[in-house]
């Protein structure tokens, strides 16, 4: 998830565009808008559980790694720098949805059952439903249930991008197991 | 009411066992956890076309206004601290941060006579002014100052050895306004400065920071 060298754009590491950037050439930080746009994607929608929310924080979180970009300490980690100001842009966001009370029982379009072969309908009513579930979480224990069983990393690589040790990160996803099964006990 | 899963089971889902390692009279509650994150929607979430566009105005409107953005920069407040703090690692590099000092020849206009790198910045730049950056750092064997002054370049600006006392310093031309740094050594390992103010840079880490003005550096 971090650190990955694409083979777009010309074969330019993050560090030679982020680099060109700061040196004046603005039109370049497209290359970047492209590489990372729906690489993150998925985390914000998982977390936010709306595709036009996190939309808006990828968005939100792009401009934002723009303004900063002279505080990127390390250009060549510059996916690593871009997913912690996107998380952070998640948590300010689910935050501020949190005081508005809006409900988050609902999810989007984006979870709505897609064509799936006859018999597999109790499949993806379970997939809603785990989607569903995953909104009353804890945001933390959202975030290590997303990045583990939804991007795939392993617990280490949780902790390198999180900055939490992989204790507390096992703590946290073994509650949020306890909790999912009580949320989702009707559809197991 | 529900209970939990029983710790082996976690382990399962954790991927630390496989289904046939676990005790029969868990087989049934293995295959209902393995259904629960089976659920996960791995499917690729893709945004809309729109998006690159969206930023890239806001980009170049950004840009557009750099001078603006530098204003609003120096304008948002920020929690700033002076402190000295032992590490672990500190020990371990030989007391790297015991006595580092950042000493500032400020109140030196560009023009004063100055060897070093900064001598290019006397010529043409009378907004720089110079500044000399000093560490205590026995054990290494490379030391350089990347900050925003360079891009963060960790090759850019070297620190050299002041004989064998562990010292090592370099002097620069930085140009009027507020700067963010750190050390750093044999090229990996990033040091704040221990006698100068530390910001926050919003993603778990720390900047020193100096100020430099037409009348000289503060910290």
């Amino acid at each position: 998830m971090v650190g990955v060298r694409l083979g777009l754009e010309g074969e330019a590491t993050d560090a030679e565009v982020v680099r060109a950037v700061l040196a004046g050439d603005v039109e370049r930080y497209a290359v970047l808008v492209r590489r990372y746009r729906d690489r993150y994607a998925r985390y914000a929608s998982r977390m936010l559980g709306s595709r036009d929310v996190a939309e808006d924080a990828v968005q939100d979180a792009l401009v934002r790694a723009f303004d900063r970009l002279a505080d990127c300490r390390e250009p060549d980690k510059f996916a690593g720098w871009l997913f912690l100001i996107l998380r952070n842009r998640c948590y300010a966001e689910r935050r501020r949805r949190q005081r508005q009370e809006r409900s988050l029982d609902s999810t989007d379009e984006m979870f709505a059952a897609p064509d799936r072969p006859d018999g597999a309908y109790e499949q993806v009513e379970r997939a809603h439903a785990l989607q569903q579930a995953l909104q009353h979480l804890t945001p933390e224990q959202r975030e290590v249930f997303v990045l583990k069983h939804m991007e795939g990393l392993a617990y280490e690589e949780i902790a390198g991008v999180t900055g939490a040790t992989v204790a507390s990160l096992k703590m946290r996803m073994h509650r949020a197991y306890d909790r999912l099964r009580e949320l989702m006990k009707e559809h197991l | 009411m529900t209970t939990g899963y029983h710790p082996l089971v976690k382990r399962l889902l954790d991927g630390e066992l496989s289904l046939a390692e676990l005790p029969p009279e868990l087989q049934g509650e293995g295959e209902e956890a393995l259904r629960l994150v089976g659920a996960a929607d791995r499917a690729p979430v893709a945004l809309s076309p729109a998006l690159e566009e969206r930023v890239m105005a806001v980009v170049r409107r950004h840009a557009a206004s750099s001078g603006n953005r530098a204003w609003r920069w120096l304008n948002t407040p920020r929690d700033i601290e002076l402190r000295l703090r032992v590490r672990p690692w500190t020990v371990w590099a030989g007391a790297l941060a015991a006595a580092a000092a950042l000493a500032l020849l400020l109140g030196r206009p560009a023009p004063a006579p100055e060897p070093g790198p900064g001598a290019q910045a006397r010529s043409g730049a009378r907004d720089s002014v110079f500044v000399r950056f000093v560490l205590y750092a026995p054990g290494a064997r490379r030391v350089a100052v990347a900050g925003t002054f360079n891009q963060w370049d960790r090759s850019a600006a070297p620190l050299l050895p002041a004989g064998t006392s562990g010292v090592w310093t370099t002097t620069l031309a930085l140009p009027v306004g507020q700067h963010q740094y750190a050390f750093v050594l044999d090229g990996a390992r990033w040091v704040v400065d221990p006698a100068a103010p530390a910001v926050d840079d919003g993603f778990g880490r720390r900047n020193s920071v100096v100020a430099v003005t037409t009348r000289g550096g503060q910290l």
